[in-house]
């Protein structure tokens, strides 16, 4: 019993899946929601040209990357962080810190109260951002979900936001 | 008491307090492993003689390498790096900082400098950039208010690029924070005035904030008792000494508690306020502070009913039955306003239209509401609100702040 | 409460992470103290009880390697603390994690101290050599299980004590996972512990805002999930509060000189083996008793402590400090009741009258720096031997 037992902790494949394939969903569907939702496109419209930010796990992904084009267009620029200048990183410290946020048992608010997060780069910025999460979340997931992970939910009317919900899904899963 | 899910804390600050705590800093150098300290300061506190008092109740015990009382009111680069020079020319070993906010800002900048032979402190700017303790620091307050004392940012501008760099680090609070009743005593009425009810509002915005813990409880709460207590009666008689002691140790207690529960929208327009009309900090939690409860009462109801009983006392609190008691912390909140107003000879503003620049004119012009509320939209403290703010629920509060009437309730987005 | 007292020192550097998933912060703070492998310390018992699979899985995916030696005794002494010292040299290890209360913190800070310096530095901190290193980043895990001290300046090594502000742990975590419900007996022992340390910082004459507001939080968290937890140990934020609360009662403690029950208990327990934490609470209604009588200002407030600010504000300031007592004394009944052989008086331990002449002695003299009038001392504890609850 006296003896030192050495550990490797082994890495959670099915966990990282899990958050990886919510990020891609999510970063893709902040491309179209800049795209069809005013709001979101006039956050982006207030950041600077080219601005690029990541959302990503500690201590090595996943995560992912959303940034403004020359044009201005909001692009879901994919995983991979090489390469890439990020004015913006997000990084949620760990791995259960990231499913506890995208299985909505904590919402953005909650999570940043927590300190699950680390933000690195401008504030301002980042209170954009976590309003464009705000507004991309109520369009993906269902409203009892999504009043849970939002602190006030929109008094859409239900006609006027349908259209844009379908069109940010499909532009979110089928890349239209 | 609540127990939240989850929660973090740290305060790994020494806090000595008393009437004659300055001569407790030789000792307290000695266990840090420093003999040469070097005094930060600026030209209003060593004017006031602030510096001489410091230098008095240490200098028999220990060899002061530099005084330099050159710290501008904004935190400046070129400062920073200035005088990190002179501490090493000096042979330095540590820092006493004396005053307020800048201050304690410099301080810290010059202690990133000369720990970690930093030529660009920008480098050092971000979380987790610094990984190390860097050189002992004691903190001495001079204004009961900011908390600055225990707080572990510090924000140096660079005037020249016009940048605003923010450091956040554990390493960046101070090893010591001295209390003592002797830095506020000359502190003017206004002044006085407007910097407790700053602490006062990193309490209750603590207490009812989303990162609440039942630490920050328990410093929110001791600190509403002290200033209660004391905050309306040093204004009016500044040489309380015991009022002066309890004040800085209320600013304190709330700044342990705001730093770790954060503060709300309070502070989010008080921000704005500030940058865009240059009003004193104090100024603007004093007025905004009742907004904040009223705006987030209905996501807060029992919570800030308890805050009743640290304001008001047993006596209060038992009587006022508990669906009353957020209106009476509301009244108490604007009656002490009111009495700080009265007991600074008019100087301490209630609502944004009476505040005064230097020449006597107004400072907040109703025009620039809007200015404000756009600049509030990028404050970061508004991610630890209760309640969510846009553009027009922040211009709805900033006009009422203005006209100095309370909140329709009917025009709060629930 | 909170009255400003002229002068104080006040110092907690600990860092607190409490609640859902606090362990799998640790690779995060650790790199935060420029650690990256850590050495957990636990017992055969815990190790057992599957902590060493919890911490495992909680540094999942951080791509640290972690050492875990789960051979700490009941009775730490120094040769474990050189053979640890050569596992934690040989193998580059950067942290300590002490995992479970009492012996293995014990071992967890002489060990720091060891690794920070050398091992001699042990024993001429037991001189009362001051260290004059900074130690290497230790973090605690409290469980339910505690001595009171883990938290502290205080530590104790076989007949080594050892006593510096550098011991107190940098960090402390609380989590579900590793608080889990132990036997009735320990969990009312380290609540009455932490209930002692609280009332006593409470009635001390150097308290001070800051004490205060760790007292308070402690008694608060105690009055209301104690007989919760026990009728019902499923109760998992009940724990988390215990938990909690042993760590605010240990640090306003450990800001104060040491207060007379929690030295009596002490030094009751050395007699008989009996975990110090009951025999507090079989001291302590009769201290306060006694408190009561002396018109002490400072315990006009207790009730606020013990019974909230509710049940506070609607009591008249006459009767509040005799409502604490009768509350407190409460608790403890139903403790008993809850508690199989929870002892009734310290004659069930054992104690023979003519004991306490001697612990009367032990009382007034170095234990409790003779600030209490043995004529109180022996006061209470022939109420304590001849009163059974
Ligand atoms: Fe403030």
């Amino acid at each position: 019993m006296n003896i030192l037992r050495e550990i490797q902790p082994s890495s959670k494949p099915v966990k990282r899946a899990y958050v990886a394939l919510m990020l891609w969903f999510v970063g893709r569907a902040i491309e179209a929601a800049a795209r069809v939702d005013g709001a979101v496109k006039a956050e982006f419209d207030g950041l600077s040209p080219g601005f690029t930010f990541s959302l990503g796990v500690m201590p090595q992904g996943p995560m992912m990357i959303v940034g403004k084009d020359d044009q201005g267009l909001v692009r879901y620029l994919g995983w991979n962080p090489e390469g890439q200048k990020i004015d913006l990183k997000m990084k949620v410290k760990n791995l259960e810190g990231a499913i506890l946020m995208f299985t909505f048992q904590e919402s953005t608010a909650l999570a940043t109260a927590r300190n699950r997060l680390i933000v690195d780069g401008e504030v301002p910025a980042a209170c954009a951002i976590v309003r464009v999460l705000d507004i991309v979340e109520v369009y993906l997931l269902p409203k009892l979900i999504a009043k849970l992970a939002v602190k006030r939910y929109p008094d859409w009317s239900f006609g006027e936001k349908i259209w844009n919900r379908v069109r940010i899904y499909a532009g979110a899963v089928l890349g239209l | 008491m609540d127990l939240p899910g989850y929660y973090e804390y740290y305060c790994g600050v020494k806090i000595i307090a008393g009437h004659d705590a300055l001569e407790k800093i030789p000792g307290l150098l000695q266990d840090l492993h420093a003999s040469r300290p070097m005094i930060v300061t600026d030209k209003g506190v060593a004017g006031a003689g602030l510096v001489d008092i410091v230098l008095g109740a240490v200098k028999d015990q220990l060899t002061i390498g530099a005084v330099s009382d050159d710290v501008p009111p904004d935190s400046d680069l070129r400062v920073v790096n200035r005088l990190a020079a002179l501490y090493r020319e000096q042979g330095c070993d540590a820092l006493i900082a004396v005053g307020g906010g800048s201050v304690m800002d410099t301080a810290k900048g010059i202690n990133i400098v000369v720990s970690e032979d930093a030529d660009d402190l920008m480098k050092f700017s971000g979380a987790g950039a610094l990984k190390r303790p860097l050189k002992p620091l004691v903190a001495v307050p001079t204004t009961a208010g900011t908390g600055s004392e225990v707080t572990l940012v510090a924000v140096v501008k660079d005037h020249e690029r016009h940048l605003k760099m923010a450091f956040v680090s554990y390493f960046l609070l101070p090893d010591v924070s001295i209390l003592d009743s002797r830095m506020t005593l000359s502190l003017p009425a206004a002044i006085t005035a407007a910097t407790g009810m700053d602490a006062m509002t990193h309490a209750v915005e603590a207490y009812y904030g989303l990162s609440k813990n039942p630490l920050s409880d328990a410093t929110a709460l001791a600190a509403i008792r002290l200033i209660s207590g004391n905050l309306v009666e040093v204004t009016r008689n500044p040489a309380d000494r015991e009022a002066r002691l309890a004040m800085a140790n209320a600013a304190a207690l709330a700044g342990m508690a705001f730093s770790n529960s954060m503060v709300g929208m309070v502070h989010t327009l008080g921000h704005a306020t500030g940058s865009v009309c240059g009003v004193p900090h104090g100024a603007c939690m004093a007025i905004l502070l009742p907004y904040g409860l009223e705006y987030n009462r209905h996501k807060r109801e029992a919570v800030m009913g308890e805050l009743l009983f640290p304001m008001g006392g047993s006596d209060v609190f038992a009587r006022t039955p508990k669906e009353q008691r957020v209106d009476r912390v509301i009244a108490y909140i604007r009656q002490m306003n009111q009495d700080l107003h009265d007991a600074s000879g008019g100087r301490h503003a209630r609502f944004f239209k009476e505040v005064l620049d230097r020449e006597g004119k107004r400072a907040v012009a109703r025009e620039r509401l809007p200015d404000i509320a756009r600049t509030a939209l990028g404050d970061g403290s508004i991610f630890y609100n209760p309640e969510d703010l846009d553009y027009d629920d922040f211009l709805m509060v900033l006009e009422a702040a203005w006209e100095g009437v309370a909140l329709d309730p009917d025009r709060i987005r629930k | 409460m909170f009255q400003p007292q002229s002068a104080y020192a006040f110092y907690s550097p600990t860092k607190v992470l409490s609640g859902n998933k606090a362990l799998e912060n640790l690779p995060v703070e650790l790199d935060g103290m420029n650690a990256v492998k850590p050495l957990i310390l636990t017992t055969p018992v815990l190790s057992a009880r599957g902590m060493e699979k919890v911490m495992e899985s909680a540094f999942g995916d951080s791509n640290l390697t972690i050492g875990v030696f789960a051979g700490v005794p009941s009775q730490p002494d120094l040769r474990l603390i050189r053979e640890l010292y050569g596992l934690y040299r040989d193998n580059g290890y950067d942290a300590i994690i002490a995992l479970g209360g009492g012996p293995v913190m014990d071992t967890a800070k002489a060990l720091n101290v060891a690794v920070s310096g050398r091992p001699e530095d042990l024993e001429s901190l037991a001189d009362r050599n001051p260290l004059t290193k900074k130690l290497r980043p230790l973090a605690a895990i409290l469980n339910l299980d505690l001595s009171g001290c883990e938290m502290t300046r205080y530590a104790s090594l076989g007949s080594l004590s050892l006593t510096s502000p550098a011991l107190i742990p940098d960090l402390m975590i609380i989590d579900s996972r590793t608080v889990p419900a132990e036997e009735h007996k320990t969990m009312a022992a380290t609540a009455l512990m932490s209930m002692t340390q609280a009332v006593e910082a409470c009635l001390h004459p150097a308290r001070n805002p800051l004490t205060d507001a760790y007292a308070y939080g402690a008694a608060r968290f105690i009055m209301e999930n104690i007989t919760n937890v026990l009728k019902n140990p499923s109760e998992r934020k009940g724990r988390l509060a215990l938990a909690n609360a042993a760590f605010f009662a240990q640090t306003s403690f450990d800001n104060l000189a040491p207060g007379m029950v929690y030295e009596l208990g002490m030094a009751i327990s050395r007699s008989c083996q009996t975990n110090p934490g009951l025999i507090m609470g079989l001291l302590l209604p009769h201290f306060l008793l006694l408190e009561m009588r002396k018109e002490i200002a400072t315990r006009n407030d207790l009730y606020l402590f013990i019974g909230g600010p509710e049940a506070f504000a609607g009591t008249m300031a006459e009767a509040s400090s005799r409502k604490a007592v009768d509350r407190i004394v409460e608790i403890l009944l139903e403790l008993q009741s809850l508690v199989v052989d929870f002892p009734r008086s310290i004659r069930d331990l054992g104690i023979k009258k003519e004991d306490l002449e001697g612990l009367i002695v032990q009382g007034s003299a170095a234990g409790v720096r003779g600030e209490y009038d043995p004529q109180d001392i022996r006061n209470i504890l022939e109420k304590a031997w001849e009163t059974r609850f």
